[in-house]
């Protein structure tokens, strides 16, 4: 890939496709977008950078008809316009590609490309004629994937693409990618960025979220940066640097964004885990975990991250190896045995698999310790049940109008703290937290970064898993960088950096070239984890 | 509203509109508000509520149990061929009350081991029983069990019957019925469970988020068990009852009843997507479901119209059940 994109077959400053002027949108409590005005010109690349949470994904969804601006215009060709709906804005030629895809596994991909827009003769579908504009879709792609095989069997990649093809079969002018990288292998990326190519080539224009900035360079015209639902500034890629766009998208300097310590790591080890090993998932590999120190996952996703922390808490099955707390080796094969022994997981999916959302805060608070709040007899006491309730909504300062509310109804951060709390509640030892910090708005985060650090402090062995860079670097003591499964390398926080955790990250060896991971000096010692420490 | 006082709402919707049906009927009938007369409506509700009890358990850990009627029917032929096999009446009805629970512990394996879909796994369990049931009567009744087997069902507490001067017995209360003292007692303990126990508040956590209860520690397959364990038991209970009532043994009795059950479940504000449920609501759901019958019995309407008209209110109350969830 160059450096510099190839000029676009559109010139630059014509009419823009699609223009917001001032948009605003606000939910309960968060002011999601605050007057952003953003627009996107035949045949360019438009990057959107923010960190989670400064309202890339709410801008997307304004643009694609999902939600509806509370103030501010969309122009469509200059023209004020309003998408009702998703559908709406498709027939604008504007289409969305959504990080999760929204495909039918068990439809054939011509089935796919055409669902709903079926070609009819009669009252019946044209078969021949589906298979055919199918073909012809995926053929302007340039991509070898037949139109018949069922879309289940394809790769996410491939998948990816079928739902280019989609956007296309519907002469979509107009496409928004959200993450189209995250998930794919570096051949597949560049697969990708040629289709973009060819796109922009056509006049398509592309709104394109990532959050890994370095691969941009090459494909991308225009980036616009977004911080706290502000517009911050759009510029030319090719007159910025990646440093200067960070910069931007942080708006602070690093020591703002994460709290002070006050926690004082120990050589003191809580928690060893050695040769746990599962099958094709990951493994063998082993970490400790020092008493007040906050110990970071790094990796990208699918590095095995969750998978190693759901190990150890029982969750999924293992093929062997050992965990070690406070001395004491523990048997788990089941979440039952984990808590038991004190050890906590925290879900990345907070609503999937941490919250009981139907349930109140307060049965969620109790729900993994209800024995602490039941009297002779086994009957809960309720009285006992909501003191406890209040007294965690209290110290973590949870915003809910009191013990009783259905969880569902508090906002993520507070339905994060709820999970914390029930953990704190359980008298947990060590927690494991997986992405503690999705999907939270900034202030709520800080309280979580606080909170996490106090932990430390008070003794409580604390995991951080975070695939936000940022958040590792500023908040952990070391980090155990996963790749594929195998724990590369420990590094110390503060001799480290960015590019150095990225590179492990990334399946590089540091200590050059052909090193293996089992066999390599000091790679031995972080992917074996114990052996060379003396017990 | 918040939905505490939905929930309130929804609750009391349903018991207004069974204080409604109430009134209009003993407005056209003149019988109908008697004390002899509620006792048959308690007595013919009893099994709707065992079952119902059984179908919200079931029905708040998401899963659904269709085979408590052709359970009913095996539990109730087993009992009955023990007494004709010279068993004694509480043994052989304990051997019914086993029969049910045994159908729920498959049940159950298959929903927890297994991993089949509940409404497979019972659908299966349905026609085994009732198939069961069918051949080891040769789909007859068992007849002749005496006196004895007929007390569970059709005696009574405080019962008072001076005789008269014709010398034939003149009743002066009927009595409070044994399947009834067994209903109230049966629900008391089920709500106390549900409201009060550990248990009760972990069938309440797998229904909600079962991935989230289990990474809380709650033994996911063990409640879920318990689930269809009890609703099996308590459909073994209904078939020694319902037996007992008819002192014969039927092996095509209980047809449908698994649709009372859980229709009962549902009017009272069990959502079948799991999570959300209570035995109080189930009650006057079953209750609902049984003045109605009565009520329209009694005003000589016939069968095949009250099976619509108790359709429609099903779909009535499941309706008004989404618009509180969707608002």
């Amino acid at each position: 890939m160059s450096a510099n994109p190839v000029p676009s077959a559109v010139a630059a400053g014509s009419l823009p496709l699609l223009a917001l002027r001032g948009v605003t949108k606000r939910f309960v409590g968060v002011l999601a977008l605050d007057g952003v005005h953003f627009d996107l010109r035949p045949g360019e690349v438009h990057a959107v950078c923010g960190e989670n949470g400064a309202g890339k994904s709410t801008l997307m969804k304004v643009m694609s008809g999902i939600y509806q601006p509370d103030a501010g215009t969309i122009e469509h060709h200059g023209q004020a316009c309003h998408f009702a709906s998703p559908h709406a804005a498709e027939r604008a030629g504007v289409v969305m590609i959504h990080q999760e895809l929204n495909l039918v596994p068990h439809l054939s991909v011509a089935e796919n490309i055409y669902l709903a827009r079926e070609p009819k003769r009669g009252w019946f579908i044209d078969r021949t004629r589906l298979r055919r504009d199918a073909q012809a879709c995926l053929a302007r792609l340039d991509v070898a994937i037949s139109p018949d095989v069922p879309v289940r069997s394809l790769s996410v990649a491939q998948q990816q693409m079928v739902e280019i093809a989609k956007a296309l079969s519907i002469n979509a002018e107009v496409l928004i990618m959200d993450e189209p990288t995250s998930s794919l292998t570096e051949s597949e990326t560049s697969q990708l960025f040629k289709v973009i190519h060819e796109l922009r080539r056509a006049g398509v224009g592309i709104v394109y979220i990532s959050h890994r900035l370095d691969e941009m360079a090459g494909i991308v015209d225009r980036v616009t940066v977004l911080r706290d639902g502000r517009h911050i500034r759009t510029m030319d890629f090719a007159d910025t640097t990646v440093d200067e766009i960070v910069s931007l998208m942080v708006g602070r300097s690093l020591d703002d964004k994460f709290p002070p310590r006050t926690r004082k790591p120990t050589d003191e080890v809580m928690l060893s885990v050695r040769d746990l090993r599962r099958k094709e998932v990951f493994g063998p590999l082993g970490f400790e975990l020092k008493r007040g120190e906050v110990l970071g996952f790094a990796g990208l996703m699918g590095a095995g991250r969750t998978e190693v922390a759901r190990a150890v808490f029982g969750a999924d099955p293992v093929d062997g190896g050992s965990v070690t707390l406070e001395g004491r080796e523990l048997h788990i094969r089941s979440p039952i045995d984990a808590i038991r022994h004190g050890i906590a997981y925290l879900s990345e999916d907070r609503k999937g698999q941490g919250l009981a959302v139907e349930m109140t805060v307060a049965q969620n608070l109790t729900l993994a310790n209800l024995a602490a709040v039941c009297g002779r007899g086994g009957f809960i006491r309720f009285d006992d049940e909501a003191k406890t309730a209040r007294r965690y909504i209290e110290q973590l300062d949870i915003r809910t109008p009191g013990p009783h509310q259905i969880a569902r109804l508090l906002s993520g951060g507070n339905q994060q703290k709820v999970v914390i709390g029930k953990w704190l509640f359980r008298q947990s030892r060590v927690i494991f937290f997986d992405e503690p910090t999705r999907g939270i708005d900034v202030g709520a985060k800080y309280a979580i970064y606080q909170l996490l650090d106090k932990l430390a402090a008070e003794g409580i062995g604390v995991v951080l898993i975070s695939s936000e860079l940022p958040e590792i670097l500023g908040l952990t003591d070391r980090v155990a960088v996963f790749h594929e499964g195998q724990l590369m390398r420990v590094l110390q926080t503060k001799d480290t950096t960015q590019e150095e955790i990225m590179h492990y990250a990334s399946g590089r060896n540091g200590t050059g070239g052909a090193t293996s991971i089992a066999e390599g000096g000091i790679d031995t010692q972080a992917a074996r984890g114990m052996d060379s420490i003396p017990t | 509203m918040n939905d505490r006082q939905k929930d309130l709402f929804q609750k009391f919707a349903a018991l207004a509109s069974l204080l409604a049906l109430t009134m209009v009927f003993s407005v056209v009938s003149s019988s109908f508000l008697s004390v002899g007369n509620a006792m048959t409506v308690a007595l013919q509700v009893t099994s709707i509520a065992y079952l119902g009890i059984g179908a919200t358990c079931v029905i708040i850990t998401g899963g659904i149990d269709l085979s408590v009627g052709a359970i009913l029917a095996l539990s109730g032929v087993v009992a009955a061929l023990s007494v004709r096999a010279g068993v004694p009446v509480p043994l052989a009805m304990l051997a019914g009350l086993l029969v049910g629970a045994l159908c729920g512990v498959i049940n159950g394996l298959c929903v927890t081991v297994l991993r089949l879909p509940p409404f497979i796994a019972t659908l299966g369990m349905m026609l085994v029983a009732r198939g069961v049931a069918l051949q080891i009567t040769d789909a007859k009744a068992v007849g002749g069990l005496g006196d004895s087997f007929a007390e569970l069902g059709n005696g009574s507490l405080w019962r008072i019957a001076k005789i008269g001067d014709d010398g034939f017995p003149d009743v002066v209360f009927p009595g409070i019925p044994y399947p009834v003292l067994l209903m109230v007692s049966l629900a008391i303990a089920v709500a106390v469970l549900l409201r009060r126990t550990g248990l009760g508040r972990h069938l309440y956590a797998v229904g909600s988020n079962a991935e989230a209860a289990r990474l809380s520690g709650v033994n996911v397959r063990g409640v879920t068990l318990f689930a269809y364990v009890l609703s099996g038991t308590l459909a073994g209970l209904t078939g020694c009852v319902l037996m007992s009532r008819l002192v014969t043994a039927q092996p095509s009795e209980g047809l449908m009843y698994e649709l009372d059950a859980i229709a009962a479940a549902v009017i009272g504000g069990t959502s079948l997507s799991g999570g959300v449920g209570t035995i109080s609501g189930t009650l006057i759901g079953a209750f609902v479901i049984g003045i109605l019958r009565n009520g329209l019995n009694m005003g000589g309407v016939s069968a095949f119209v009250q099976q619509i008209i108790i359709g429609l209110v099903i779909l009535l109350t499941v309706w008004i059940d989404q618009m509180r969830h969707r608002r």
